[in-house]
Formats: structure tokens, C-alpha cells, sequence
């Protein structure tokens, strides 16, 4: 008998996944997807005992794998994870979609059990489960979604191949121990490099991030939901298990937090702003895990914990617009308020905790981040941070809600969200204020944190330089509208650095495959001219068909034989001589 | 009884399919006599392959003197822990063929040509099994042509479905008797250097030699080049896709999983046993010749893979591709890329095989060749769906199936190495293996069926195939999976038995 | 929706409950003086931000000894209108026609109110 708490408790919900998916009643989905997150978070707390846990552990193909490890660590992903799990099921309530059910717990199972595996092959094998399964719902977007979702597939293998391959470079170099773990990359050599690349493309490092943008949107409303909770926070705690205090990181994330700036300004299709907006944040976390001091990794830490929540928070608002509305692009929407009330105020929390407001969420865990850099005398990345911050006040603070919920009124008159949606909602908004509450909420997120942490985020200096930034955003805002400089959101698809695979790539690969068949004609048209005259008699000897002209011996594959043997031959004799 | 299977058991494995192939020519045409003649016979092999395999564990590497004649003058098969194995596979993969050829060759062969061709099937086997077995390298030559000229035959027999048969019989016909002159010059040379016939002898005259003059550097040349041409090494590869494609299903998987498996432990054989990597130009050759020539063709013949449209050129191109991986291992030179390759040997031809098994019974039912007529078959084959799917994941390299441990294998060997691209190679043709099936496997289950699949009432009608083919689809794909989920038990310990036999030293 | 009913009762009619104490939200001398909010807050926390001076001043908020006052706010300021005035510059760079990619994305006529299809802006 195996001991049950020897199990990775993110199988559970797998299993609780593959039972969903063979279940034809609603509402017993809809159970299992509520419970099961419940259930993983329960077993965590009981296996947790403030000090590692290592369980499960048995050998495959002479691998040592140890399938649970539940430590500071991973213990808040973990949780984490549940959390999201469970907020995502409630948002889900509505719809009877046993794909969008079974999907979502195996993708919720496979990352949680991905966070709390201690080996490579594990890791490797969870990572790539998350991707094969959560491709459902980018397919569930709908027609238009077919193409993206290969994309997203294709790139979201070859980073697990990509992983794969590093993890047995980097197990070969260390002596066959696969413990997942540090791997930095001062020693490791290209093994570090190819890890990196692996998890870069999953957290979407500048260049390689275009998957994020591309298959979000597309994706079906609580689709999007659920796609944006994990596959990236999966990736950030890869790079802060084995990649903290890296140099590069601090700025592969200070570009990262930068460069989606402009993008969203320019988007018009919300959740796609919302995607930029995320990958954006994805920035400030790498940064934190390349500054990789105590402070900074508190930083990460409770940074990423609320991100999910009010990310979610945000993407589940614009989803409920979408759900009434029927689209989410700026240029669409407007004057909202009028009609889904509720949805605005939580939008609303939402949009002021990833602006870093006081009261609210990201107020205390990004701080932590800015004081890393400062404490380590970064100042520029400091400063392009504190840069992306005024532009995250841009794009998700005030973009989003003003264009959805205010600004000209579209006209639309449509019902409030489902009451499952606002249920979802309403528990990450006061999850957002209270997990930044000056009088002791914020005491809950130092409990998570890795290290012990006596950081004062409630100081006068703090809360005043953050308000002076956060002002002259929606000052700026409002005086550049006045005078007209504030450009009218308008319908386009924005190219990024997808262009090079969905255009270039694609039309290169068009252009070699015409020029290939025309060629492939070409030569054998000039091949059978040339074999015609000798080989004319005997193709009609031999027959009857007469087609004999497609795969009669035309003498290539003779000179090609005498010719490899002149290359052996002489091959041989250099060496032998 | 049994004791003589042991002492003779070598023999019998040659030489019964040799003589019941003469009975079963002269068989009557009574409906379904001759074909389970052949497949009582292939079973008894198999049964005496398993027993030899056990023996030559049990008591190590053996010698069997033809008639009493002491070697090197007389005839002598010697079996030892690389060969005893792939007998084993090259007789089961015969029955596995045989169970499943009642229906198939029911449907792709004229009545009266039945006996005739069980006959030649029969010749086959023992003209491989012989090659494979025998320790005379003049005998090699005598199999390889038997088992040769009646392969020639067989794929012409494709001819009542496809008249392309033909013409790629002829093409198969003219290159192999290349490769086979190619290799009979080249025992030429090692003969005029050795003075000897018998590998064992060769192996220590040449080490004895150092490598011996200029005459062994020619031999070694035509031997490769010979041998490169019958397991299809790129580029000498062009015979495959026709012969592959237009032959019965039978002998495609048949010559698949076997023929090309036994020529490359021909190559194994020489390039280790009679030569060896010590002397410069072997391991020069094998380093930079054949190493280059596998990977360029395991990327390659991928390529090509990709863009077929009939289903089963598709998956000759991937043979040659999956050749590539080997010769990859052999051009290592080390323990572990022998293991690797070898492992992928053994794997590819319980691979191939069932996927070619598979694509017949789909021609079987539904007349399909090309991969766009595969649609639908997920709701109107289901197990036969599922088989080529587990073994499409197989030859994938997907984890828990067959293809992945002797990835891994190889990828870890290329990392003793150092040679990182070699591993990046492995990955982007895998990759192009998961383009390639993915798109047969993408239609299979994606596309609707066809109008002519449905029922009166609009349902799709499932028409699976008869259980004589189902029975040896499934069973090489359950044998796939459990070497996925088991291999390290048994077939790793196979593997690192021959590499061991084959590079005593461990390799450079 | 079809029925005949004047403007003032309709206004109110398909306005949620809970909104329609905010209606004055959406009137246009509250937007163009919504402005003088932030103002206020940003003169406010300015002041209070001489009274209680950053501990770590970055270098770009200094001259020397003398720290500037409001550095944030003016970094802010200038940040976001940097941000927002080469916006038109990179649309012009980057933007393409919805349908660039051939895989759909032009508005749905079944939900779409948008009065013009050539992209003209409807924002206020």
C-alpha cells in the first residue's frame, strides 16, 4: 500500500481532470472542479511541516526521481495554484463545456503538481502537461483560435523539449544527480544557457514571448482566465528555483517590464492589452529573481501570489464585458458603468492593485522589488522600472477600465455579470484589499515569504512618492486628453515579434516550397531528357504500366553509390597515410 | 529433445525455412494450406531462436560447426550475444507478419501465386537468419543474395495491387545486386589480405596487421559502401521508398522491421568485429563519413518524410531516417552509442513494423493509400487508430514508449561525446517525426469520414479490420509500450551485452 | 427595446439600479473637470513629499545635495506622456490592416456598433 500523502496532491486533481472529462453530468464537473483544489491545498497543508518535505521518490530508467518536495519555496505556488484553481472553477460556474472543465483541472493539476515536483523528469514531464492541456482552451476561442493554438502548442513544446534537453546536459555534467534545484549560470556551461531559453520562452523573456499575446486573446472567456494564472507563474518559479541572483535576469526583466508598455498603449483588443500588461509583470519578477537578494526573492514571492489574483481579477472583468458584450476591443466598448455596475467597481480594485495604490495588493510586494534594487544600487534598472510602473498605471489602470467602463458611451445596455462571475471577482478583489491591509493583512503574505521579512511598506516617504507617480499618471492623462494628444483607440492588428514566424517565416516557407516544386520539376524534367534516350527502351521492357519513367533506376543512385565509395576510399587513405 | 535444440538449434533456424520453402512452393493451391505451413514454420524458428538466444546467454559465445568441419576450413555459425538477439527479432517479426498475412495476402495476391509466395517469404527468413548467424564471411554473401533474390520477388508481387510494384522492383533489383557486388568485391580484398574466409580468423590476421595494407582500405571501402547500400544509408537510400511502398503490406513490414535491421548488423559486424576502430581509417571513417552521412540523413530523409502524400512513402522516408539514428550510434564509437544504436535497432523494427502492419489494414478496408484519405479513420478503425497512434508516439520518442529510451540513449551517448549538435540533431528530427505522423494522426482524427463511411441513418460505420491483423498491430504496440515502461529490465541488458562484445575497449 | 417610451424614461429604465446614482459619471463637465483631482493629489503628496523625504534618493532626483521636490511626480508625468505621444508614431510603424493575418479578427457585424468599418475613432 502506498502511503497517500506520498502523492504529489497536484495528481489528485489530474485524476479529478480525467474523471471530469469522462463525466457527463454538469454538475458534477463542476464539483469536482470546485473541490479538487480545495482538496490539493488541504493535503499540502497537511504534508507541509515548515521544514522540506521529500516524498515519492522511486527510480526509472536509473533516474532518481523524487515526484514531491514541498518546501518555502514551492509551498506558495502550491497554495497559490489551489487558489487559483478554485476562483477560476467559481468564474467557470456558467458554462457547461466538459472541455473547458476537464482541460482546466488537468492544466490546474499538472501546475500544481509542477511546482511541487523535485526532480528534472517530473518537472520535464509536468511542463509539457501543462502546455498539451491548456492548448484546449485556447482551441475552445473558436475557429479563429485553430491557428494560434498550434502555436502556442508548438512553442510550448519545444521549450519542454528544450528543457529536457537541458536537464540531461546538466544531470550528465553533475553525475546523474536530477534534483531540481540551483543551476545558475556561471558553471553549468551550455546547460544553463539551454534551461534559461527553456523557461525564458514559458515566462516569456522579450523575443520569445509572442505566444502570450497571440493565443490569450484568442482564447475562450474562461479560457483566458485560466490560461493566464499558470503557464507563466509555473515558469517564474522554475527561474527562482534555479536561476536566483542571476545578472542577466535583472535585465532581461527590466526590458521585459518596458517594451509591452508601448505595445498596449497601441493595442485596441483588451485582453491582448491585459497580455502585454502581463508580461510586463512577468518583468518585474524576473528582475527580482536576477537581483536575487532575500528582499528581492520576498519580493518575487508575494509579488507573483498577488499577481494572480488581481490579474485574474482584471482578465475576469473584461471577460464578463465580453460575455455580455460579445467582444472586448476598445474601440467597441465604453460607457459601461451604466450597466454592469458591479463589474466596474471590482475592475476597478483590480486595476488599482496592479497600479501599486496603497490599500491595495501590488503596493507592498512590488515595493519590496524597487527596494531590492535600490539596497543593491541598481539604479537603472531601478529607473526603468519605476518607468514601466507609470506605465502599467497607463495601460491596465487606466486604459482598461476607462475604455471598457467610462469614456464615450457605446450606447450598449447590457445585463450585470452572472452572479458566479462576481462571486469569482468579488473573492479576488478582497483577497487584493486584504492582502495588502496596513494593520496586519500584509502579515499574511511575510507568512509565505521564503525568509523572514520585517519590511515596513506603510511609511509616509513610501506612500507619498508612490501617490506622487500614480497622480501625475492620471494627471498626464487627463491633460493630454484635454488636449487632444491622447491617440483615439483604433481598430488594427498590431504586429510584434510574431510577424517573423506568422508573416516572414510563412511566406519564406511558402516561397521555398514553390520554388522547391518548381524545381523538383524542373530537374526531373531535365533528368528524364537526359536518361530518356537509354532508358526509354528498357522502362518499356520492364513496365507494362508504362511508368516506368517515375521510378526507373535513372543511374543517379549508381553514381551516387561509386561516388561514396571514392569519398571512403579516400577518407581511408588520408588516415591510414 | 530440447538438448539438441541446443546443440543444434543454430542450424535448424537456417535451414528449416531453407527446405520448407522448396515443400512450400510445391503445395497444392488448397486455401490456406500454404500459409500455415509458413507460419508453423515461422513459429518453430522463432521457438528455436528464443532457445538459442537462452543457450548463448547461458554459456556464452558459441561456435556451430557445419558437418563436423573445424573452422577456418569448414562452415561455421557463431553465435554470440549481438546476433543471438536479432535472430530472435528477424523470426519473431516473421510470425507477427505470417499471422497477420492470411488476410492481407488473401486480398494483394493472386490465388495461384499464394504458395509461391509464402514459398519466397520463407526464403527470406532463412536468407536472413543465415546472414545473420553464419560466421563466414563468404557465407554472408551467399544469404544476403538468397534472402535478396526472393525480397525482389516478393515486392514484385505488390504488382496485382499497384503496378508500380514492378518497376520498383526492378530499381530494388538493380541496386541491391550493386550492393551485394560491392560487398563480394570487398570480401575480394579481405580475402587477398587474409587468406581467409572465416571472420574470426580476418579479425585477428588484420589485427595482427595493425590494419593491415592497402588492399584491407579497399575492402573496408567496398564493404561499407555495399552494406551502406542495402540498410539504406542516405544517400543510397532511393531504392527504399518504392519497394517500401508498392510491395504487399506483408513484406513492407516484413522488409522493414528485418532487412535493412539485419544488413546494418552486418555493418556492426564488420566495422567492429573484422575491423576495428582502432586502425585510423576505420574510426576516421566512421567519425567523419558515416556520422556525417547519418545525420545529414536523419534530417533529410525527415524532410522528405514531410512532404509525401501517400502514407506509407512517408514512413519509408522515416526508415531512413530512423537508420540515421544508428549509424549515429555506430559513428560514436563508444559503448553507449552502440547501446543506444542497438536498443534503437531492436525498437524501430517492432516500430516500423506495426505501423506499416497498421497502414495495411487500413489499405485492407478502405483501399487508403494516400495520407489525406486517412480521415476519419479514428471513428472507422478505432483499434487500429489506437495501434498506429501508440507506435506514431513510439517512433515520436514520446515518453513511456519504445522510441524514447533509445533516444535517450543515444542523446546521452552523444553527451559523453561532448557532442551537443548531435543531441540538437536528434531533437529537431524528432521533431520533424512529430510533424510527420502528427499530420497522418491529425486527419485520423480530425477530419470527418468520408460520405462513403456513413450508414443509411447518417452514422458512421465502423469497419474495423479482421482479428487475424488486428492481433499482431496491438501486439507490437503493447511490445512498444512495455519496452518504454520496462526497458531498462531486459533489452538494456541485451544492448550492453552486444556493444560489449563489439568494443571489448569501451571505444575511443 | 422597440416600445414607445420618451428619452428620460428610457434613460433610466435600462440604467442597472445600482449605477443610476452615478449617471453624473458619464456627463461631460464632470469628465473635463475630473483634471483637477489628480492635480490637487499630486500638489498634496508633493508637499508632504518635502516634509517626509525619500531615505534612498535615486541620482536623477538630485542636483548635487539639493533633492528635487515631487522628483516622482515629474518623472511620473514626463514617463506617461512619453509613453502616450509615441504611441501614434509606433502605430504607424507596427499597425496593419485586422485581417494582416488572414485568420480573422475584423469586427463581428452581429455584435459590432462601430459606425464606421474604415477605423474612424468614436472616443471621446
Amino acid at each position: 500500500m502506498i502511503d497517500l500523502l506520498q502523492i504529489n496532491p497536484g495528481l489528485w486533481v489530474i485524476l479529478a481532470g480525467v474523471i471530469a472529462a469522462l463525466m457527463p453530468v454538469g454538475p458534477v464537473r463542476k464539483a469536482l472542479a470546485i473541490g479538487a483544489p480545495i482538496l490539493a491545498a488541504f493535503l499540502i497543508f497537511t504534508i507541509y511541516d515548515s521544514t522540506e518535505v521529500l516524498a515519492g521518490q522511486f527510480s526509472v530508467l536509473g533516474v532518481e526521481l523524487t515526484t514531491l518536495r514541498i518546501d518555502n519555496l514551492s509551498v506558495v505556488w502550491g497554495y497559490l495554484f489551489c487558489l487559483a484553481g478554485f476562483i477560476n472553477a467559481v468564474y467557470a460556474l456558467h458554462e457547461d463545456s466538459w472541455i473547458t472543465d476537464s482541460s482546466a483541472l488537468v492544466y490546474t493539476g499538472a501546475a500544481i503538481a509542477g511546482v511541487l515536483s523535485g526532480d528534472w523528469l517530473s518537472l520535464f514531464l509536468f511542463w509539457e502537461l501543462t502546455a498539451i492541456s491548456s492548448v484546449f482552451l485556447v482551441w475552445q476561442g473558436g475557429a479563429h483560435a485553430y491557428a494560434a493554438g498550434i502555436r502556442y502548442l508548438v512553442i510550448q513544446v519545444l521549450s519542454g523539449v528544450l528543457l529536457l534537453a537541458g536537464a540531461v546536459m546538466f544531470a550528465g555534467a553533475n553525475g546523474g544527480d536530477w534534483t531540481f534545484g540551483y543551476v545558475g549560470l556561471e558553471t553549468t556551461g551550455a546547460a544553463g544557457w539551454v534551461l534559461l531559453i527553456a523557461m525564458g520562452i514559458k515566462a516569456g523573456f522579450p523575443m520569445l514571448h509572442m505566444w502570450m499575446q497571440d493565443a490569450y486573446p484568442k482564447a475562450s472567456i474562461t479560457g483566458t482566465v485560466i490560461l493566464a494564472s499558470f503557464t507563466t507563474k509555473f515558469a517564474i518559479y522554475a527561474l527562482a528555483r534555479a536561476f536566483p541572483g542571476t545578472d542577466i535576469l535583472i535585465w532581461i526583466g527590466c526590458i521585459m517590464t518596458c517594451f509591452p508598455v508601448f505595445f498596449a498603449v497601441i493595442e485596441n483588443d483588451l485582453r491582448r492589452v491585459l497580455a502585454y500588461s502581463l508580461n510586463n509583470q512577468l518583468g518585474f519578477m524576473v528582475a527580482g529573481i536576477g537581483i536575487g537578494s532575500t528582499m528581492a526573492m520576498n519580493g518575487v514571492v508575494g509579488q507573483v501570489f498577488v499577481h494572480v489574483i488581481f490579474k485574474g481579477l482584471l482578465f475576469m472583468s473584461i471577460g464578463a464585458v465580453m460575455y455580455r458584450v460579445g467582444t472586448a476591443k476598445a474601440s467597441e466598448l465604453g460607457g459601461l458603468f451604466r450597466s454592469m455596475p458591479y463589474t466596474t467597481v471590482l475592475c476597478l480594485i483590480g486595476a488599482g492593485s496592479i497600479a501599486a495604490f496603497p490599500l491595495l495588493a501590488a503596493f507592498v510586494t512590488k515595493a519590496m522589488i524597487l527596494q531590492a534594487a535600490i539596497d543593491a544600487k541598481l539604479w537603472i534598472p531601478f529607473t526603468m522600472m519605476l518607468f514601466a510602473s507609470a506605465g502599467v498605471m497607463e495601460h491596465s489602470g487606466i486604459k482598461v477600465p476607462h475604455f471598457t467602463f467610462f469614456a464615450h458611451d457605446s450606447g450598449r445596455r447590457v445585463k450585470e455579470a452572472p452572479w458566479n462571475m462576481l462571486a469569482a471577482m468579488s473573492i479576488a478583489a478582497v483577497l487584493c484589499i486584504v492582502l495588502a491591509w496596513p494593520w496586519g493583512g500584509y502579515d499574511i503574505l511575510y507568512s509565505l515569504m521564503p525568509y523572514e521579512t520585517d519590511y515596513k511598506p506603510y511609511t509616509w516617504d513610501h506612500v507619498v512618492f508612490q501617490l506622487q507617480l500614480l497622480f501625475a499618471a492620471i494627471f498626464a492623462f487627463n491633460v493630454l486628453k484635454r488636449f487632444k494628444l491622447y491617440p483615439a483607440e483604433r481598430r488594427a492588428e498590431v504586429v510584434d515579434a510574431d510577424v517573423l514566424y506568422r508573416r516572414v517565416g510563412k511566406n519564406m516557407a511558402v516561397w521555398t516550397d514553390a520554388m522547391w516544386t518548381r524545381l523538383g520539376a524542373r530537374l526531373k524534367r531535365g533528368r528524364d531528357r537526359a536518361t530518356a534516350s537509354v532508358g526509354r527502351k528498357l522502362s518499356q521492357a520492364f513496365s507494362p504500366a508504362g511508368r516506368m519513367s517515375e521510378a526507373a533506376p535513372s543511374g543517379l543512385p549508381a553514381i551516387l553509390t561509386a561516388g561514396l565509395l571514392a569519398v571512403v576510399l579516400v577518407v581511408a587513405y588520408i588516415a591510414a597515410a | 529433445m530440447s538438448s539438441w535444440f541446443i546443440s543444434h538449434g543454430a542450424a535448424f533456424i537456417v535451414i528449416l525455412p531453407l527446405l520448407m520453402a522448396v515443400i512450400t512452393a510445391l503445395l497444392p493451391a488448397v486455401r490456406r494450406l500454404a500459409w500455415f505451413t509458413a507460419l508453423i514454420v515461422a513459429v518453430l524458428v522463432a521457438l528455436v531462436a528464443f532457445i538459442v538466444l537462452q543457450t548463448q546467454i547461458d554459456v556464452g559465445a558459441f561456435i556451430y560447426r557445419m558437418g563436423g568441419w573445424e573452422p577456418p576450413h569448414g562452415i561455421s555459425l557463431a553465435i554470440d550475444a549481438v546476433n543471438a538477439p536479432i535472430a530472435l527479432l528477424i523470426a519473431a517479426m516473421a510470425v507477427f507478419t505470417l499471422i497477420y498475412a492470411e488476410p492481407a495476402v488473401d486480398s494483394e495476391v493472386q490465388r495461384k501465386k499464394r504458395a509461391p509466395f509464402y514459398a519466397a517469404f520463407l526464403l527470406a527468413v532463412a536468407g536472413l537468419i543465415g546472414m545473420v548467424v553464419t560466421g563466414d564471411a563468404f557465407n554472408v554473401f551467399v544469404f544476403l543474395e538468397v534472402s535478396s533474390i526472393s525480397t525482389y520477388t516478393l515486392v514484385a508481387m505488390g504488382a496485382n495491387r499497384d503496378r508500380r510494384a514492378l518497376s520498383a522492383a526492378f530499381n530494388y533489383l538493380i541496386l541491391g545486386s550493386i550492393g551485394a557486388t560491392f560487398f563480394v568485391i570487398g570480401i575480394g580484398f579481405l580475402y587477398a589480405e587474409t587468406g581467409t574466409l572465416n571472420m574470426a580468423d580476418m579479425q585477428g590476421i588484420l589485427a595482427n596487421l595493425d590494419g593491415g595494407s592497402r588492399a584491407a582500405q579497399v575492402g573496408f571501402g567496398f564493404v561499407l559502401v555495399g552494406l551502406g547500400l542495402k540498410l539504406a544509408m542516405f544517400p543510397l537510400h532511393t531504392w527504399l521508398p518504392g519497394a517500401y511502398a508498392y510491395s504487399p503490406t506483408v513484406v513492407t513490414a516484413f522488409l522493414a522491421s528485418t532487412a535493412t535491421k539485419a544488413a546494418l548488423y552486418l555493418l556492426y559486424r564488420f566495422m567492429f568485429t573484422v575491423f576495428d576502430p582502432s586502425f585510423d581509417y576505420v574510426a576516421v571513417t566512421l567519425t567523419y563519413v558515416v556520422t556525417g552521412l547519418a545525420v545529414i540523413g536523419m534530417i533529410f530523409a525527415s524532410l522528405q518524410a514531410l512532404f509525401q502524400t501517400d502514407a506509407r512513402r512517408t514512413l519509408a522516408y522515416s526508415s531512413v531516417a530512423q537508420v540515421g539514428y544508428m549509424l549515429l550510434g555506430i559513428g560514436l564509437i563508444s559503448t553507449l552509442g552502440l547501446v543506444g544504436s542497438y536498443l534503437h535497432l531492436i525498437n524501430h523494427a517492432v516500430v516500423k513494423g506495426g505501423l506499416f502492419l497498421s497502414l495495411g489494414a487500413m489499405w485492407y478496408r478502405f483501399g487508403i493509400t494516400r495520407i489525406s484519405d486517412m480521415a476519419g479513420l479514428a471513428k472507422t478503425m478505432p483499434i487500429t487508430t489506437a495501434a498506429f497512434t501508440v507506435l506514431a508516439f513510439s517512433l515520436i520518442g514520446v515518453p513511456f514508449t519504445a522510441g524514447f529510451v533509445s533516444k535517450v540513449a543515444l542523446a546521452e551517448a552523444a553527451l559523453e561525446r561532448g557532442w551537443y549538435w548531435a543531441v540538437a540533431v536528434i531533437m529537431i528530427a524528432s521533431i520533424l517525426a512529430l510533424l510527420y505522423m502528427g499530420r497522418m494522426m491529425m486527419v485520423a482524427y480530425f477530419s470527418p469520414p468520408p460520405a462513403s463511411a456513413m450508414g443509411e441513418d447518417g452514422r458512421v460505420v465502423r469497419r474495423e479490420a479482421p482479428l487475424l491483423m488486428l492481433l499482431p498491430m496491438v501486439g507490437l504496440a503493447v511490445t512498444s509500450v512495455l519496452i518504454g515502461v520496462r526497458g531498462n529490465v531486459y533489452l538494456a541488458e541485451v544492448s550492453e551485452n552486444a556493444a560489449r562484445v563489439l568494443l571489448p575497449g569501451g571505444g575511443l | 427595446m422597440s416600445d414607445p417610451v420618451t428619452t428620460a424614461e428610457r434613460d433610466l429604465s435600462d440604467i442597472h439600479p445600482a449605477a443610476r446614482p452615478f449617471l453624473f459619471l458619464g456627463e461631460t463637465k464632470v469628465k473635463r473637470n475630473f483634471l483637477w483631482l489628480p492635480l490637487i493629489g499630486l500638489i498634496l503628496s508633493s508637499i508632504f513629499g518635502v516634509i517626509h523625504p525619500s531615505k534612498y534618493p535615486a541620482p536623477w532626483e538630485t542636483i548635487g545635495d539639493f533633492v528635487i521636490p515631487g522628483s516622482w511626480a515629474i518623472f511620473g508625468f514626463l514617463a506617461y506622456s512619453f509613453i502616450v505621444l509615441v504611441a501614434p508614431l509606433l502605430f504607424k510603424l507596427l499597425a496593419r490592416p485586422e485581417d494582416y493575418y488572414g485568420e480573422g479578427g475584423l469586427p463581428d457585424p452581429e455584435v459590432s456598433t462601430d459606425p464606421a468599418i474604415t477605423g474612424e475613432a468614436h472616443h471621446d
